[in-house]
């Protein structure tokens, strides 16, 4: 059973690191996302781990395999590797018809020409692109050709599967449509997808886990839940999420038992962990992270705050209100209107809020926040 | 509307103006020639008087066509070996510029090749010097004695004496041609590997293909229209190229259609050479023709923008070292070792002697001296020289100047009428002048302006008439490099300024052209360079008067007197590679840009 393992790959590409020390497992029938802003290391780890890219140093190994070690000099050629590459620019040859560009790689593994026609038919027909067979990529559509290229890669049956941002060409909603495709793709075909992208809501509602990366470093590696819900650091909870979440810089210090006193823009807090206790030094200074969904805003609420914009989009409302000289962001379900000024009350909800230490930013401890 | 006020809105656009002036300019100065030139081959001139018997000067006549293709021997001799000849060497020379420039421009953009900054400058130096330097480097080294005169530095050095068949005609033609036009080869084949998406070799590799059938199946395939055009303009430049055949045939009477075309020009028969000249034309016309069928065919290479930036380079491994040093020495034994040879032949004094006592600065210093090269100083005393040099670089600024921007407008008024027939008309006006072999092209100017013409006096032997021609010549690359500046240029950038009231001029001057500064001065570099080192177009429109250093160079290598030859040609590649350089650091306009079509 495939599993993909890498240890320590570093790619340099002259004094640039893209990729540093990377340590990753990827468990066989993982859907794992490779998620970072651009320029994060994410596409050169996947296509390191293709073999389309040598690592500077560490070891890859594929099932119990090694394909690449920098110290045994092994470094297995992509095409054996028994992997499934699907490209950002979905890499379509322009010069073949639907059907060239699908049988070529059953060609290369010498299939019989009977036994290649009836895999194409089935393959175009799963694909629903039956009726362009003959046709060439530069008459199809974004979406066709999208699927002409997932149907090339499917072809071959690899067990592997990796895509560089495969849906980042197409509009948004053909966007939503492929990425359910994908999903059922994954169970069906009962293989490990790779995926990379930039768009933190593909990799939260596609993975099973993400690999969030910044600066060629792994930030946390984890199920999409847990990275949304648990951030290992600032960057992380910056990063996923949108609305974005709410970052309030302020100081801390420890107060009776277990509870920690804040102080951000003139509000007192108590907040208390529930992750385990946590020791601030004294005055440490802090960042505090709320989720928009754990910003309550209604009459009620110790804490009074002045709307600064609503903006309903119908399911939800997205509130900016402002606290002091914070601007603060809250999702209320439903249309709700409030008009600019208009005054409310606020609350903080559940257990996770997240205390980051600012220096660091390193999560410090989740836990209930209260207004004292 | 009434048509008054149409023609006033439609005049009130810039763009239009500009197309509308051009058409009927380009119009004059093309399609016109064309047509007096067709006239000129049924017509009786004066110096033919003796061959056509019983007639006056001006009468119709079938005599010149017959003679050319109906004439048997005289025909076969006169027209179809040298039509034969031309198509031989020509087709030799794109295969040696397709398969070198493809190789080098392969292993520049595909593979881990080392020292890949040196070998891209120097590799298209060939293309950036004379055509005829080669030829000359090749005679410096393999001149034989039996032609006559002293033998080359290559049997000085090893005294082996080179076969004939080995220092002229056919095969050093195809060699050195080869050599001139892979650069061409590798800027255009180059251009498109580097923007083929790696992707899709990189697609091929996942499924499990070879090397060589991602090669024959994906790479080739998709680079073949660029390598079929590419093969087209390389075969219509050596079609039309006279200096390389002229410097290696001649010796050997080697003729081809350009050689041809010169001596009945300059003999006793101008009308045979304006029906070679036509069909030098036709030949062009075709191969556009060609080209055209090649661009946007269904299957054609489409471009599918996407990140290719991340191009995994094919490991040559155990070849990388030796094929880097090769590839290294060859390019430089093609561009540096030439400069040397002409440095050599300047500073010695007998021929072929090349021992040290032999040296001498008579060539470049010297006084006069009766007993060589009938008395003319050194060519840094030489005033003849010096005003040849004056002329060179008048007329190529000149014809810059004003070819770069009439391209530019040209450019942008075309892009901005983009789709309309009168953008179409006035495109393909600029470019025809491309597909004129220049001796043709030359031809055409003088059956034209040899005499008064319209409203326009004899231009014969003026310096106007030299600027007219190169200006029409290089009117192509100029436009080239507008349109192509103007089609990266968002129409909103304009049209902001237009909004706020900015005066037509002021948005060209202040918007535009800084915007894409680089292109359009690509656009003025190509006209300046090539009319530096043109010698076919000018080489029957001059006059004494009005010599440029190539023509002299022409002149001093007919006479024999090779040193001379070699110092002037050492001047004018020095010139040129400096100017080339300099516009190139200061403003990065680049001769690579702008060519091909």
């Amino acid at each position: 059973m495939p599993e993909i393992i890498l240890k320590e790959v570093t790619k340099r590409f002259g004094k640039f690191v893209a990729v540093d020390r990377l340590n990753l497992t990827i468990g066989d029938g993982d859907f794992v996302t490779l998620l970072g802003p651009s320029g994060c290391g994410k596409t050169t780890t996947l296509r390191m781990i293709a073999g389309l890219e040598s690592p500077t140093e560490g070891e890859i190994l594929i099932d119990g395999k090694t394909v690449f070690s920098s110290k045994s000099g092994v470094d297995v050629s992509p095409d054996k590797r028994d992997v499934g590459f699907l490209f950002q620019n979905y890499a379509l040859w322009p010069h073949m018809t639907v059907e060239q560009n699908i049988s070529f790689g059953l060609e290369n593994l010498k299939w019989e020409k009977d036994r290649i026609r009836t895999r194409v038919a089935q393959l175009l027909a799963t694909l629903k692109i039956g009726q362009f067979g003959k046709r060439y990529p530069s008459e199809l559509s974004g979406g066709q050709q999208q699927r002409v290229a997932i149907a090339r890669t499917l072809a071959t049956g690899p067990k592997v599967l990796f895509m560089d941002e495969p849906l980042s060409n197409l509009d948004a909603k053909l966007r939503t449509e492929m990425r359910t495709e994908l999903k059922r793709l994954h169970v069906e075909t009962d293989s490990t997808f790779v995926y990379v992208t930039h768009d933190q809501l593909e990799a939260m509602t596609l993975s099973t886990k993400t690999c969030l990366m910044k600066e060629g470093v792994l930030q946390q590696y984890e199920p999409p839940l847990s990275v949304y819900n648990n951030p290992a650091n600032l960057f992380v909870a910056d990063f996923v999420g949108s609305p974005t979440i709410n970052l309030i810089e302020g100081r801390g210090r420890n107060v009776n038992l277990d509870d920690i006193k804040l102080i951000a823009d003139g509000i007192d807090m108590i907040f208390s962990p529930v992750s385990g206790s946590i020791t601030l030094r004294e005055d440490q200074e802090i960042v505090l992270g709320i989720r928009p969904e754990y910003v309550k805003i209604g009459d009620s609420g110790k804490m009074r705050a002045r709307v600064y914009s609503t903006l309903p989009s119908g399911m939800e409302t997205i509130v900016k209100i402002r606290v002091g000289g914070q601007l603060l962001t809250s999702v209320v379900f439903g249309a709700i209107d409030f008009d600019v000024d208009e005054e409310v009350g606020v609350e903080f909800l559940g257990e996770r809020c997240v205390v980051f230490d600012k220096e660091t930013g390193i999560n410090l401890a989740l836990g209930r926040l209260g207004i004292v | 509307m009434t048509i008054g006020n149409r023609a006033k809105s439609f005049f009130r656009k810039p763009h239009n103006l500009i197309l509308v002036t051009l058409a009927i300019a380009l119009s004059f100065l093309t399609l016109f020639p064309l047509i007096s030139l067709a006239k000129d081959t049924f017509i009786v001139h004066p110096s033919e008087l003796m061959s056509v018997r019983g007639s006056h000067v001006g009468d119709v006549t079938l005599f010149h066509w017959k003679k050319v293709f109906a004439s048997g021997e005289t025909s076969m001799k006169m027209f179809y070996m040298p039509l034969w000849n031309s198509a031989k060497t020509s087709l030799g020379s794109c295969a040696i510029a397709i398969l070198l420039g493809g190789s080098v421009a392969w292993l520049v953009t595909r593979s881990d090749i080392r020292w890949k900054p040196f070998i891209s400058v120097v590799f298209i130096f060939p293309y950036v010097m004379p055509s005829w330097t080669l030829a000359m480097a090749w005679i410096n080294f393999f001149r034989n004695r039996l032609i006559g005169g002293a033998p080359g530095l290559f049997t000085a050095l090893t005294g082996i004496e080179t076969a004939n068949w080995f220092a002229y005609g056919v095969f050093p033609i195809i060699v050195v041609q080869g050599l001139h036009y892979a650069p061409f080869a590798y800027i255009l084949i180059g251009g498109i590997l580097r923007n083929m998406d790696a992707n899709l070799e990189e697609a091929a590799t996942i499924l499990k293909a070879s090397r060589l059938k991602i090669l024959s199946r994906i790479t080739l395939p998709i680079v073949m229209p660029a390598v079929l055009s590419t093969f087209l303009l390389v075969f219509s430049s050596c079609m039309s190229s006279f200096a390389v055949p002229a410097f290696l045939g001649t010796p050997v009477r080697f003729q081809v259609l350009t050689t041809q075309l010169y001596r009945t020009l300059n003999g006793i028969n101008p009308g045979y050479g304006y029906i070679m000249a036509l069909v030098m034309i036709a030949i062009g016309t075709l191969i556009l023709a060609a080209n055209q069928l090649f661009v946007g065919k269904r299957k054609s290479f489409t471009t599918v923008t996407g990140k290719s930036s991340n191009i995994s380079l094919v490991k040559l491994r155990g070849a990388r070292l030796p094929l880097s040093i090769l590839l290294v020495g060859f390019a430089a034994t093609i561009s540096i070792l030439p400069l040397v040879t002409f440095a050599v032949e300047s500073f010695i004094m007998a021929p072929g002697d090349y021992s040290f006592g032999n040296l001498t600065t008579q060539f470049w210093i010297g006084e006069g001296r009766e007993d060589i090269g009938g008395g003319e100083p050194g060519i840094l005393l030489n005033k003849y020289i010096y005003l040849g040099l004056w002329n060179s670089v008048k007329l190529s600024l000149v014809v810059s100047l004003v070819a770069g921007t009439i391209g530019g407008l040209a450019g942008y008024a075309i892009v901005k009428a983009r789709g309309t027939r009168l953008s179409a008309l006035v495109n393909n006006l600029a470019f025809f002048p491309y597909l004129m072999p220049s001796m043709a092209f030359g031809a055409i100017y003088l059956s034209m302006f040899g005499k008064p013409t319209l409203l326009l006096p004899s231009l014969y032997g003026t310096f106007a008439l030299l600027v007219l021609v190169g200006t029409v010549k290089y009117l192509p690359f100029a436009s080239r490099a507008g349109v192509n500046a103007m089609l990266q240029l968002s129409n909103e950038i304009e049209e902001s300024a237009l909004i706020m009231g900015i005066p037509w001029w002021k948005r060209m001057a202040r918007i535009i052209f800084p915007i894409q500064k680089t292109s359009f001065l690509s656009g003025y570099l190509l006209p300046f360079i090539s009319c530096m080192r043109e010698l076919a177009l000018f080489v029957i429109l001059i006059v004494p008067a009005n010599r440029v250093l190539t023509s002299m160079l022409f002149q001093y290598n007919e006479k024999g007197w090779n040193q001379y030859a070699n110092a002037i040609n050492l001047l004018i590649v020095l010139i040129v590679l400096a100017f080339n350089t300099i516009i190139n650091k200061a403003t990065g306009a680049s001769i690579d840009k702008g060519i091909g079509g």
